[in-house]
């Protein structure tokens, strides 16, 4: 049935009984690396066409797009590594079957055109892997093609032109990545195809070169086992690599504004080496150089002519090579090990890795925005307004002092109150309420009585920077003291009422002076009631409406107010409290009259310092931070 | 080995050398099929589950002809990209009584068409094969095997809140695609 079936479509196809191809001198490992050749070239085949079906070449889209693959896809880290080490061993194992070659004189008449064809192959391969590079669209990809077409650019005479054909234009964009994307994976693929045929085809015609003086074998099965042997070690090694390093590395999206140390990929380090240690010549090196290597290539079987191929009689041509090699090997390994003894640029990396890390979470969390990958940052909830936060803010209102008072001398300069996840909610309030002067509100503030005191030790000539510790001076209030402003509604009184606790507000429920204390019973009411200003959707009504019976009994209107921008009899009025517009006017102005008041209020105003977009990004993350719980917050990630 | 080899060995040799070329074919293959066939399975362009403001609910009066609406997700995540406010699709929506209101999806459940509204006829049409459905979406003839997909529409404070959904074209019934 088999050879029925067999017989059938040779006949078709026209192929006749042949002899099986036989290898003279008989099989041998060194023949191996073609082979192998071949089977990575179909492997960047097959990995690259599935990769193919998920990538997206264009400024905005394409780092998106191979984050998603490495991150998102399933394992499409594992195909994009494969892909991406897999162009890496190519040009390992293309400079061992080029070394294996010239070793056993395979060059030489009357192989020299498939030498030729392969040194051609090398430089595709080469090219293929400069083109594969940017298509990332990541800062490592991005910048190492700006050196590269800037290398380019410098050839004389035609420079610039290659480089506006290849980028598309004059500057980085859409065009340049669907070029690059279009040789990468229609041009190259398809010539690089053609010439392997050709070269594989004469290498078969001429037969290998016989390197002993073996009866000859069939090529099936006894190189073919060697081969298939040779294959799976390979795809062991890569396959163990690429798993380590879980697939290929993807930096931050390409960004022109930000600096980069653009290093080429690792095979074309010595390059990049030779450059640095040229100086002001690196211009000529970097063209000279490879110009010199690849010639001296094309020229090895015109200068190598005897027909000799044992080792020992070609020590010149061999030896040539093998400084060549060793030239290429110590310049990489010097530029490796430059860059691993620079401190400095560990911190740049380490940096840039922090980057891309967060880069690839906020894509993966919320994805990447129609105007482009770079913008996956900015756009993330709250990072504008987190980072104004944490340069702007943070200083003084930093949760991160001690609850217990003690511990607080340290933190003087922290003085505001905490701003935190849950930052004007109902129990927020609640707790504020009942002691405003606490640890995680007013007690480092002018407006709370301790630092009052320690400000008026300040002033008698104190000078300490402890105001915790100093002992408080139990009588003295301060002249320019704020606290008599407010609890009480006789003004003239108010000098001798000496019991009265000088503070700028007092706890609702526990105060010695004024109006009835609030009773602890009415303070959820009171809470719903200042809850409810913000405009709060979820606010109690028939609560609320009992609040504002507290709100009076209470004494609280004794002080404040409730109307919209208008400011309390002693104190803030609390017209809109907490909502996005009267967090954006507190930003703006906290001196203003309606607010803390200049005497009062040690916090900046921030209306000159800050846009007003800015200010209202701050408000609404306030907002948010008040149903926002610390997971919330640490969803956000880092900044 | 040589031409010496008895012929078990051979065929050993040509049986190991398959095997482990196609050992190494399978081992590249199967991360490449996982990739490639990874979308099928996902949810790659989200769809929004909540209600979709239409706007306020006054705006239909009774015994008025279908109002057509676009429905516009306010974002919606497609593969690597989040877009914002993503056009989804059409509505045809109309006041059916004083607190009731009927919605149905503009796809037509024949193969996917856009259906209008054919005020001459009183009735919808589908450009494409010519189905018509009465104003309450019930099938009048032409090719399509259900009547017009109704979609969830509610009015929550004033405003009309719909829920998209897309069903399976060309089946008797109403199934979510």
């Amino acid at each position: 049935m088999r050879g029925k079936l067999a017989a059938f479509f040779r006949e078709r196809a026209a192929i006749g009984e042949h002899e099986p191809a036989m290898i003279q001198g008989g099989a041998s490992f060194a023949y191996v690396f073609g082979s192998v050749l071949v089977f990575l070239l179909l492997l960047e085949a097959a990995t690259g066409a599935a990769l193919a079906a998920f990538y997206s070449p264009s400024t905005t889209d394409a780092w998106g797009s191979v984050a998603y693959i490495q991150d998102q896809a399933s394992l499409g880290w594992l195909v994009r590594g494969l892909h991406f080490h897999g162009g890496g061993a190519i040009v390992v194992v293309a400079g061992l079957h080029l070394v294996q070659t010239a070793v056993s004189g395979a060059y030489k008449r009357p192989r020299e055109l498939v030498w030729w064809l392969g040194v051609l192959l090398l430089v595709l391969t080469l090219a293929w892997a400069v083109t594969g590079y940017v298509l990332r669209w990541d800062q490592a990809g991005y910048w190492a093609n700006r050196v590269e077409l800037g290398i380019a650019a410098g050839t004389p005479l035609v420079g610039g032109k290659i480089r506006d054909l290849a980028l598309g234009g004059n500057e980085y964009g859409n065009l340049t990545l669907t070029r690059f994307y279009a040789l990468h994976v229609v041009l190259l693929p398809a010539l690089v195809t053609i010439l392997t045929v050709a070269h594989v085809a004469l290498a078969r015609k001429h037969g290998t070169t016989p390197l002993r003086d073996r009866p000859a074998a069939p090529r099936w099965p006894d190189q073919s086992l060697r081969d298939a042997f040779a294959m799976a070690l390979t795809l062991a090694i890569l396959l163990a690599y690429v798993v380590n390093q879980h697939g290929a590395d993807l930096a931050a999206p390409a960004d022109p504004s930000q600096a980069y140390d653009a290093r080429p990929l690792w095979y074309f380090r010595w390059l990049f080496e030779l450059r640095e240690l040229s100086g002001s010549a690196e211009k000529i090196v970097a063209m000279v150089v490879p110009a010199i290597v690849g010639g001296f290539l094309v020229a090895l079987p015109l200068l190598d002519k005897k027909p000799e191929r044992a080792a020992r009689q070609r020590t010149l041509a061999l030896g040539a090579l093998a400084g060549m090699f060793a030239l290429i090997a110590a310049l990489t390994v010097m530029s490796l090990v430059r860059d691993s003894g620079d401190a400095e640029l560990a911190k740049r990396s380490e940096a840039a890795q922090k980057l891309a890390d967060r880069a690839r979470m906020l894509a993966r969390a919320n994805g990447v925005p129609v105007t482009g990958a770079q913008d996956v940052f900015s756009t993330a909830p709250m990072w504008k307004a987190r980072t104004i936060f944490a340069q702007k803010c943070s200083g003084c209102h930093d949760d991160k002092r001690p609850k217990d008072p003690k511990g607080m001398a340290e933190f003087k300069d922290v003085k505001g109150p905490y701003i935190a996840p849950g930052h004007g909610n109902r129990a927020w309030l609640k707790a504020f309420l009942m002691n405003p002067n606490a640890p995680e509100f007013w007690a480092l503030t002018k407006l709370s009585k301790a630092s009052v005191k320690a400000q008026a030790n300040e002033d008698a000539g104190g000078n300490t920077d402890k105001p915790a510790d100093k002992k408080p001076d139990p009588k003295k209030p301060d002249p320019k003291k704020p606290a008599d402003k407010k609890d009480d509604k006789k003004a003239d009184d108010k000098a001798d009422d000496k019991k009265s606790d000088d503070l700028a507000m007092p706890s609702c429920c526990v105060r010695k002076a004024g109006p009835a204390p609030v009773k602890l019973e009415e303070l959820d009411d009171l809470v719903e009631l200042l809850y409810s200003l913000s405009g709060a959707a979820d606010a109690d009504k028939a609560k609320v409406a009992r609040g504002m019976t507290v709100f009076e009994s209470g004494g609280c209107d004794n002080c404040h107010t409730m109307n919209e921008g208008g400011a309390g009899a002693a104190g803030p009025g609390l017209g809109g409290l907490g909502s996005r517009d009267y967090y954006t006017s507190f930003i703006s102005n906290p001196k203003s009259p309606i607010h803390m008041t200049a005497d009062l209020s040690e916090m900046p105003q921030f209306n000159k310092e800050l846009s007003l977009v800015d200010r209202d990004a701050v408000a609404a993350y306030l907002l948010w931070l008040r149903t926002a719980t610390k997971a919330d917050l640490d969803a956000l990630g880092p900044l | 080995m040589g031409d010496k080899d008895p012929p078990d060995r051979r065929k050993f040799l040509k049986v190991a050398t398959c095997a482990m070329g196609g050992g190494v074919g399978l081992v590249v293959a199967g991360p490449v099929i996982r990739l490639v066939i990874d979308p099928a399975d996902k949810q790659t362009v989200t769809s929004p589950t909540e209600p979709l403001d239409l706007g306020d609910a006054r705006q239909l009066t009774l015994g008025a002809p279908p109002t057509r609406v676009e429905v516009i997700a306010p974002l919606v995540k497609d593969a690597w990209v989040a877009s914002q406010n993503v056009v989804l699709g059409a509505a045809w929506i109309r006041r059916t009584g004083a607190d009731a209101f009927d919605a149905r999806s503009a796809v037509c459940p024949h193969l996917g068409c856009a259906v209008g509204w054919d005020p001459a006829a009183n009735n919808y049409l589908c450009p494409c094969h010519d189905s018509h459905f009465g104003i309450g979406g019930e099938k009048l003839s032409g090719p399509a095997e259900r009547g017009l997909d109704k979609l969830d529409l509610k009015v929550v404070d004033g405003r009309l809140k719909l829920t998209w959904a897309r069903f399976k074209a060309g089946r008797s019934t109403q199934e979510p695609a």
